[in-house]
C-alpha cells in the first residue's frame, strides 16, 4: 500500500443528533448469576444501546484493529456532530490511540433526546471532515520537505466514514452532494495555502444504522464515482452486531487486511483445571502474509467462512506446540502485526499472553495427508505481536559452502575472543531523536566513526601480534582507542608503559609467536623490540585524536629501550622527525591511513627478521656446517669486541673460530660493508634511511 | 535466483544456417553454443545458483531439475532430440509449475527461452494464445504473469529483420509486457553464426549473471565479498519515490544487535587464501558470541549479518536484507538513531551482560496488551458485570479488586454513552446489598451502596461525576483498615 494512499487519512463522522439515542433494540440480559441463585428475586430487566453506543463502539473496534496493525501512518481524524461539531482529536501521530478517543468521547457523552432536532445535523460534520481531509499530516509535510523538487508527487486522499440515521435515500444523495460541493470549495481554498492540500481523491463511506426489529429506509449501494474526486458507497446496517460484523468487513478491505485462525490451540479448562480443550483464535493482519496461499490456490482448501465475520475469508492453520525454548533462526520473508478480532474472550487472551511472554508458536497447514508443512510463526516483539511467514519451500540458501573453503578459510589463528570483545564494545543502543553531538552526527554516524577509531590498528590474527597477546597492556589499549582522554586516562596509560619497562628490567618472557619459524624464536630483547615498535604503531594511530594522545606517544618514546647508538641517531634525526610532525598535523588526510603503511612495513619487517631466524636455526641446527660469523655479534654486544682485545684467557672455542673465520676469509670477496665499516661495525639500510626518515632504526636491525 | 533455460525443440531448430565455410550448422547447434556458454560462466561465477532445463515442442519435459551440478546441464545439452511443433503457452505453464513447486511464489526466478522466433502456427502457437488471453475461464488463464517474481528473457536464434518480417517480434514483446515488462528479447546482430550468439549470450550474462562484488567494511577492516543471490534493486513507494533502490557494493557493518530473520546469502571466493581474511573473523566471532552485525547497504537500507549453519559442520557468513526504510525493524526503532552504548550514561547491556535495550517498546501498548474494553458480543459485556458481581460478594477481601473492575467498567460506558448500563448495575449492586447474609462483614453494605450510589451519580452524566479520568474510590469507614477510628 502506497503511504498516501486513500487509507492514509481516514475522518470518521459519527451523527450525535438526537435520534441516534433511539434503542438499538437489541437487548443484553446482564442480571444472569441471580437467577439460578435465588428464586425470590425479580431479574432486573435487560439493558439495550442505544444507536450512538453502537456507532460508537464498532468504529472503536475499527480502530483498535487499524492501530495494531498500523501503529503509524495511518490516521484517523473523530468528528462528532450534532448542532455543532465536535472534532476529538487531530491527524498528529500523538493523537492516534483509542484511549485518547475514549477520553474525548465520555466528554462529548450521548446524544441528548431533548436536544432541538432542526439544528442538528450530520452535515456540521462531513464538512468537517473535508476541510480537516484537507489539512496536511505531519507524514505529507515531512515527505514534501524532503523531496522538495519532486513535492507534487506526495498525494493527498482521504476517506470519510460516515455513521448516521439517514431518513431516505434522497437525503443520503444530499449528504453526499454536500460533500462533493464542499470538496470543490475547499480545494479552491487548499489551492492558495501552505498548510492545505486539495483533496485528489476521497471515498465516502455511508453507513445508515437503523434499530433491529425495523425495515430499513435507506437501500445498500456499491461504490460508485459521483466525480473524479469523489466516490460513494452506502451500507444499510442494523445495529448490533450486524454493525460490528459490518465495520470488521470494512476495516478489512481498507487497509488490506486478512484474517487468520488459529486452530487447536490447548487451553486448560476454567472449571477443570486438569483437563484441556481446544480452541479457535481468529486474527487480522496485512494480506501480504496470505501471499503464498493467495498466488498458488486461488480456492485453497482450508479457507472457510469464519463464524464471526460473516462472508469473509479465513485461512485456517494448526498450533503447533512449542517443544522447546530454543532460539532458532527461521527462513523468514516477512513479518505482519496482527490484531485479534475478539480481543478480551478468554481463548484471545490466553493465546495473546502466552506470545507477550516470549513465547513462539509455530503453525501448521492443515493437511488431510503428507508431511506436515509449517508455513507461520506467531512472536512477539518488544510487546507487539507479529505473524512471521516462513518458508515452507525448498530454499536456494540451502548447503552453502563452508567459510573454511574461502578466503582465509585455513587461517587458523584468528583473534576470534579477541573480536567478540570488541563487537560487545561496540554494541548499538538507540539513542532519544533529539541527542545529537556537537558535531550534529547521527548516532549511527558516531558508531561508524567508533569503529573507524577502533580498527586503526586491529591485526586480525594471534601471530600477527604481541601487544595484544599481553594482559600488561591491555589498560592501554582499551584507553588509547578513546576520542577523548582525562588525565587520568593518560596516568594510566603511562602507568602501562612503565609496567611495560619494568617487565623489561625483569627480562620476563613475552606471548611472542613463533607459529612459522622453528626453534625458540627471537631472543628477549628483540622480543621487546617488537613489542615497543608494535605498541608506538597502535598509540602512533591515534596520536592525532588528541594532546593527550600525544602525551601517550611521548612517554613511550621516552621509555622504551634503545641501544645506545641508537639514541644518539635519534638526536641526530629528531629535526627531522620534527619537520615531519608538522607536515603530518597539516596534512590529516594523509595521516589517517598512516597505520595502514606503518603496520606494513613493521609486517614486513617482522616477517623479514623471522626468515632471517629460521634460517640461521635450520643451519645452526644441521651439524655439517659451520656457524656463520654473522651469527656472533647477534649473541652479546661484548662479543662483538674483537678476542685479541679482550682480557683473560682465551677460550678454545674462540681459537677455533678465529682459525676458522681467517681461513673463510680468503675464500670470499669481503663484504662491502665490512670493509667500510667501523670497529667492525657497519650500518645496515643506510638508503632505507634515506628513503624512509628515522624510522630504520626503529627496526632495532641498524646495529648489525 | 534460480534460472528456468526453456528450450525450444522443435523441428524448425533444425533448419540449417548457410555458413561460408564447409561444417553446416542447425539452429540448435547454435542454441546449445550459447547455452553452453551461459552454463559455464555460471559455473565459475555463480556456482551457487540453481539452474534446470526444460525441453518443449507440443509437449515439455523437465530435462534436468534444479541443480548446481553444471556438468549434468550440460550432458542434457549434447543429448538432445528434435520433436514437432511450437506450443509455447503449455510449455511457459510448465516452467511456472516447476517453479513453484520447486520454490513456491516468493523465490524470484529467471526464465531464459531459447527459440528460434518461429512460435507455431495454429492452435497452440503463440499468436493463437495471445489473441485468446482476454477469454480465458479462471482454471485456464495465460500463464504469465508468472505468480513468483521473474524475470523472461527471450534468446532469439535468429536476427531481428527476420523477426519482424513475421508478427513473431511483435508477439514476444506482447509476452514481455505480459510479464508486466519485467525481461528483455535478444536477437542476434549479423549473420546466424557462433561469433554472434556468443556476443548475444554474453550480453545476457552481462544484464542478468553478473556476478555482485562487494566490499564489507568495518571501520579499517575491510573484506572484499561475492553475494548470492544478487541483491537486486527495490522499488517501494513507486508514487512518492519511483528510484529503484539499489545495494551499495560497499557494505558497512555498524555494530551489533540480537535478532532472528533470512533471506539473502554471501559467500566468498573459492579461491584458497591463507591470508587472514576479515570475513572469517567477523563469521567466527559472531558465531562464537551468538551476536548479529547489522550492515547498512545504502542510504536507509540495512541489512545484518550472522553465522548461519547449514548442518553441523558446515557454516558461512549469511547476509539478510531488511526492508528498505529508516524503520525497518520496529523492536530496532530508526536506524539512525543507533549509537554506540559506551556513548550512553549507563551501559545499556549492564555491567555483567544481563540486560539489553532491545527490543524497543512501542510508545502506546497494542490493544491486547492493555485490557481494552470491548462489549460488540453481549458476553463481553456480561462478563465484566459478572466480575464485579463476584467480588462484591467477597467484600471486605476483595475491595480493591472490585472496585478496579467497576471503574473499569464505569470509564467504558461513559465513553459508549452507554449510562443505561450504569443505572442497572448500580441497581444490581444495591440488590446485592439487600441480599447480604447476617454474617456479612459489616464493610460490605457500606462499600455496596457506596458504589452503587456514585455509579447513578455518574449516569447522570453530571460533569462533576461523570468525569472520565476520575476512578470511584473506596469509601473511608470505621471498618477499613481502622483508618476512620484514628481520625476521631
Amino acid at each position: 500500500m502506497r503511504i498516501f494512499s486513500v487509507s492514509h487519512k481516514t475522518a470518521f463522522v459519527v451523527d450525535h443528533c438526537p435520534y441516534m439515542a433511539e434503542s438499538s433494540r437489541q437487548l443484553i440480559e446482564c442480571d444472569m448469576l441471580t437467577k439460578s441463585r435465588s428464586q425470590g428475586v425479580i431479574p432486573l430487566a435487560p439493558v439495550s444501546k442505544s444507536l450512538w453506543t453502537c456507532a460508537i463502539e464498532c468504529s472503536m473496534e475499527y480502530c483498535r484493529i487499524l492501530y495494531d496493525v498500523y501503529p503509524t501512518k495511518k490516521l484517523v481524524n473523530y468528528i462528532v456532530s450534532d448542532s455543532e461539531v465536535h472534532i476529538l482529536n487531530s491527524w498528529k501521530q500523538e493523537n492516534q490511540n483509542t484511549q485518547e478517543l475514549m477520553t474525548a468521547l465520555a466528554a462529548v457523552g450521548p446524544p441528548n433526546p431533548r436536544q432541538d432536532p432542526e439544528c442538528c445535523s450530520v452535515l456540521h460534520g462531513l464538512v468537517a471532515a473535508v476541510e480537516s481531509l484537507c489539512k496536511i499530516t505531519e507524514y505529507q509535510h515531512e515527505s514534501r520537505t524532503t523531496l522538495m523538487d519532486t513535492a507534487d508527487r506526495v498525494a493527498n486522499r482521504g476517506r470519510i466514514i460516515c455513521l448516521t440515521n439517514a431518513k431516505s435515500d434522497t437525503h443520503v444523495r444530499m449528504l453526499e452532494d454536500c460533500v462533493l460541493e464542499t470538496i470543490q470549495e475547499q480545494n479552491k481554498r487548499a489551492a492558495g495555502s501552505d498548510r492545505l492540500m486539495p483533496i485528489q481523491q476521497c471515498e465516502l463511506v455511508l453507513v445508515h444504522i437503523y434499530p433491529q426489529g425495523e425495515e430499513t429506509l435507506v437501500s445498500d449501494r456499491q461504490k460508485k464515482e459521483l466525480s473524479s474526486v469523489l466516490s460513494s458507497e452506502v451500507h444499510s446496517v442494523r445495529a448490533g452486531r450486524y454493525l460490528a460484523g459490518k465495520l470488521n468487513v470494512l476495516v478489512q478491505q481498507h487497509f488490506d487486511l486478512a484474517s487468520t485462525t488459529i486452530t487447536n490451540i490447548p487451553m486448560k479448562e476454567e472449571q477443570h483445571a486438569n483437563t484441556s480443550a481446544n480452541y479457535d483464535v481468529e486474527l487480522l493482519h496485512h494480506r501480504d502474509a496470505h501471499i503464498e496461499f493467495i498466488k498458488t490456490q486461488p480456492s485453497f482448501h482450508c479457507m472457510n467462512t469464519s463464524r464471526d465475520s460473516g462472508l469473509k475469508e479465513t485461512v485456517t492453520l494448526k498450533w503447533c506446540t512449542p517443544r522447546t525454548n530454543s532460539v532458532e533462526l527461521h527462513y523468514c520473508t516477512g513479518a505482519y502485526r496482527i490484531s485479534p478480532v475478539d480481543v478480551n474472550s478468554r481463548p484471545s487472551s490466553c493465546l495473546t499472553n502466552f506470545l507477550l511472554n516470549g513465547r513462539s508458536v509455530l503453525l501448521e497447514q492443515p493437511r488431510k495427508s503428507g508431511s506436515k508443512v509449517i508455513s507461520h510463526m506467531l512472536s512477539s516483539h518488544g510487546g507487539e505481536i507479529f505473524l512471521h511467514v516462513l518458508n515452507s519451500t525448498r530454499s536456494t540458501l540451502e548447503d552453502p559452502p563452508s567459510i573454511s573453503e574461502g578466503c582465509g578459510g585455513r587461517v587458523t589463528d584468528y583473534r576470534i575472543t579477541d573480536f567478540g570483545e570488541f563487537m560487545r564494545e561496540n554494541r548499538l543502543t538507540p539513542f532519544p531523536e533529539s541527542m545529537v553531538d556537537a558535531a550534529c552526527r547521527t548516532p549511527v554516524e558516531r558508531a561508524k566513526f567508533q569503529l573507524e577509531r577502533h580498527t586503526r590498528y586491529w591485526p586480525m590474527i594471534i601471530s600477527q601480534t604481541t601487544i595484544f597477546n599481553m594482559q600488561a597492556v591491555v589498560p592501554l589499549a582499551n584507553l588509547i582507542v578513546k576520542d577523548t582522554l582525562t588525565d587520568e586516562d593518560v596516568l594510566t596509560c603511562q602507568k602501562t608503559v612503565y609496567n611495560l619497562v619494568d617487565m623489561e628490567r625483569k627480562s620476563d618472557p613475552l606471548p611472542i609467536s613463533t607459529a612459522g619459524s622453528r626453534g625458540k624464536g627471537p631472543k628477549r630483547d628483540e622480543q621487546y623490540r617488537i613489542m615497543w615498535n608494535e605498541l608506538e604503531t597502535l598509540v602512533k594511530a591515534h596520536v592525532g585524536t588528541s594532546e593527550r594522545h600525544q602525551r601517550v606517544l611521548d612517554c613511550i618514546s621516552a621509555c622504551r629501550s634503545k641501544p645506545p647508538e641508537e639514541e644518539e641517531r635519534k638526536k641526530r634525526g629528531r629535526k627531522r622527525e620534527d619537520k615531519e610532525d608538522k607536515t603530518e598535523k597539516n596534512g590529516k588526510d594523509t595521516e589517517e591511513k598512516g597505520w595502514t603503511t606503518d603496520s606494513e612495513r613493521l609486517k614486513g619487517v617482522m616477517e623479514r627478521e623471522k626468515d632471517e631466524q629460521s634460517e640461521c636455526e635450520i643451519i645452526k641446527d644441521s651439524p655439517d656446517s659451520p656457524e656463520p660469523l654473522n651469527k656472533k655479534p647477534r649473541l652479546a654486544t661484548e662479543e662483538q669486541q674483537p678476542p685479541e682485545k679482550s682480557k683473560g684467557p682465551v677460550s678454545l672455542l674462540t681459537l677455533w673460530t678465529n682459525r676458522i673465520t681467517q681461513a673463510n676469509s680468503r675464500k670470499h670477496q669481503e663484504f662491502a660493508g665490512r670493509l667500510s665499516s667501523v670497529n667492525s661495525k657497519a650500518e645496515l639500510y643506510q638508503h632505507l634511511k634515506e628513503e624512509n626518515g628515522m624510522d630504520v632504526h626503529e627496526n632495532g636491525k641498524a646495529t648489525r | 535466483m534460480p534460472t528456468v533455460v526453456l528450450l525450444d525443440s522443435s523441428l524448425s531448430m533444425t533448419r540449417p544456417v548457410s555458413v561460408e565455410g564447409s561444417e553446416e550448422f542447425q539452429r540448435k547447434n547454435l542454441a546449445v553454443h550459447g547455452m553452453t556458454m551461459l552454463f559455464e560462466h555460471m559455473a565459475t561465477n555463480y556456482r551457487l545458483e540453481f539452474t534446470s532445463l526444460v525441453a518443449f515442442s507440443s509437449l515439455w519435459e523437465l530435462l534436468v531439475p534444479f541443480s548446481r551440478d553444471y556438468n549434468t546441464l550440460q550432458e542434457a545439452l549434447n543429448n538432445l532430440e528434435d520433436y514437432d511443433k511450437t506450443c509455447l503457452e503449455a510449455a511457459l505453464q510448465g516452467v511456472s509449475n516447476v517453479v513453484q513447486q520447486e520454490w513456491g511464489t516468493s523465490c524470484p526466478c529467471q526464465v531464459v527461452l531459447v527459440t528460434d522466433g518461429a512460435l507455431g502456427i495454429g492452435r497452440g502457437s503463440l499468436r493463437h494464445s495471445l489473441q485468446t488471453v482476454k477469454q480465458r475461464v479462471d482454471d485456464k488463464k495465460f500463464p504469465l504473469p508468472f505468480p513468483f517474481p521473474s524475470k523472461l528473457y527471450v534468446m532469439c536464434i535468429a536476427n531481428a529483420e527476420e523477426l519482424q518480417a513475421t508478427d513473431s517480434m511483435d508477439n514476444l514483446e506482447q509476452l514481455i509486457n505480459l510479464n508486466g515488462g519485467e525481461g528483455q528479447i535478444y536477437t542476434m546482430e549479423g549473420p546466424l553464426c557462433l561469433k554472434s550468439v556468443q556476443s548475444m549470450f554474453g550480453k545476457l550474462i552481462d544484464q542478468a549473471y553478473s556476478p555482485f562484488h562487494a566490499v564489507l567494511r568495518c571501520g579499517n577492516l575491510t573484506s572484499d565479498v561475492q553475494v548470492f543471490p544478487r541483491p537486486e534493486p527495490v522499488t517501494i513507494d513507486e508514487e512518492v519515490d519511483p528510484i529503484p533502490k539499489t545495494v551499495q557494493t560497499e557494505g558497512d557493518e555498524i555494530g551489533t544487535g540480537a535478532t532472528d530473520d533470512t533471506e539473502e546469502e554471501t559467500s566468498t571466493n573459492q579461491m584458497a587464501g591463507k591470508s587472514p581474511n576479515f570475513c572469517v573473523l567477523l563469521h567466527g566471532s559472531l558465531k562464537v558470541e551468538g551476536m548479529v552485525a547489522l550492515v547498512q547497504l545504502g542510504p536507509d537500507w540495512f541489512g545484518m549479518l550472522y553465522s548461519q549453519a547449514d548442518s553441523k559442520k558446515k557454516s558461512n557468513l549469511m547476509m539478510s536484507l531488511f526492508d528498505p526504510g529508516s524503520e525497518p525493524l520496529p523492536w530496532l526503532g530508526r536506524m539512525s538513531q543507533l549509537g554506540p552504548a559506551s556513548d550512553a550514561a549507563e551501559n545499556p547491556y549492564g555491567e555483567d551482560d544481563s540486560k539489553s535495550p532491545f527490543p524497543i517498546q512501542p510508545k502506546h501498548k497494542r490493544s491486547y496488551a492493555q485490557n481494552v474494553t470491548v462489549w460488540i458480543k453481549a458476553s463481553g459485556l456480561q462478563t465484566d458485570v459478572q466480575k464485579i458481581l463476584r467480588n462484591a460478594k467477597k467484600l471486605p477481601e476483595k475491595t480493591q479488586t472490585f472496585y478496579k473492575e467497576l471503574n473499569r467498567l464505569r470509564k467504558a460506558a461513559l465513553a459508549f454513552g452507554f449510562w443505561e448500563l450504569l443505572k442497572s448495575v448500580a441497581e444490581l449492586l444495591e440488590r446485592e446489598c439487600t441480599l447480604l447474609p447476617d454474617s456479612a462483614h459489616p464493610d460490605a453494605a457500606f462499600q455496596l451502596s457506596h458504589a452503587a450510589q456514585q455509579l447513578k451519580l455518574a449516569s447522570s452524566g453530571d460533569s462533576k461525576y461523570a468525569a472520565f479520568e476520575q476512578n470511584i474510590t473506596p469509601m473511608l469507614t470505621d471498618f477499613s483498615g481502622g483508618g476512620g477510628a484514628d481520625r476521631i
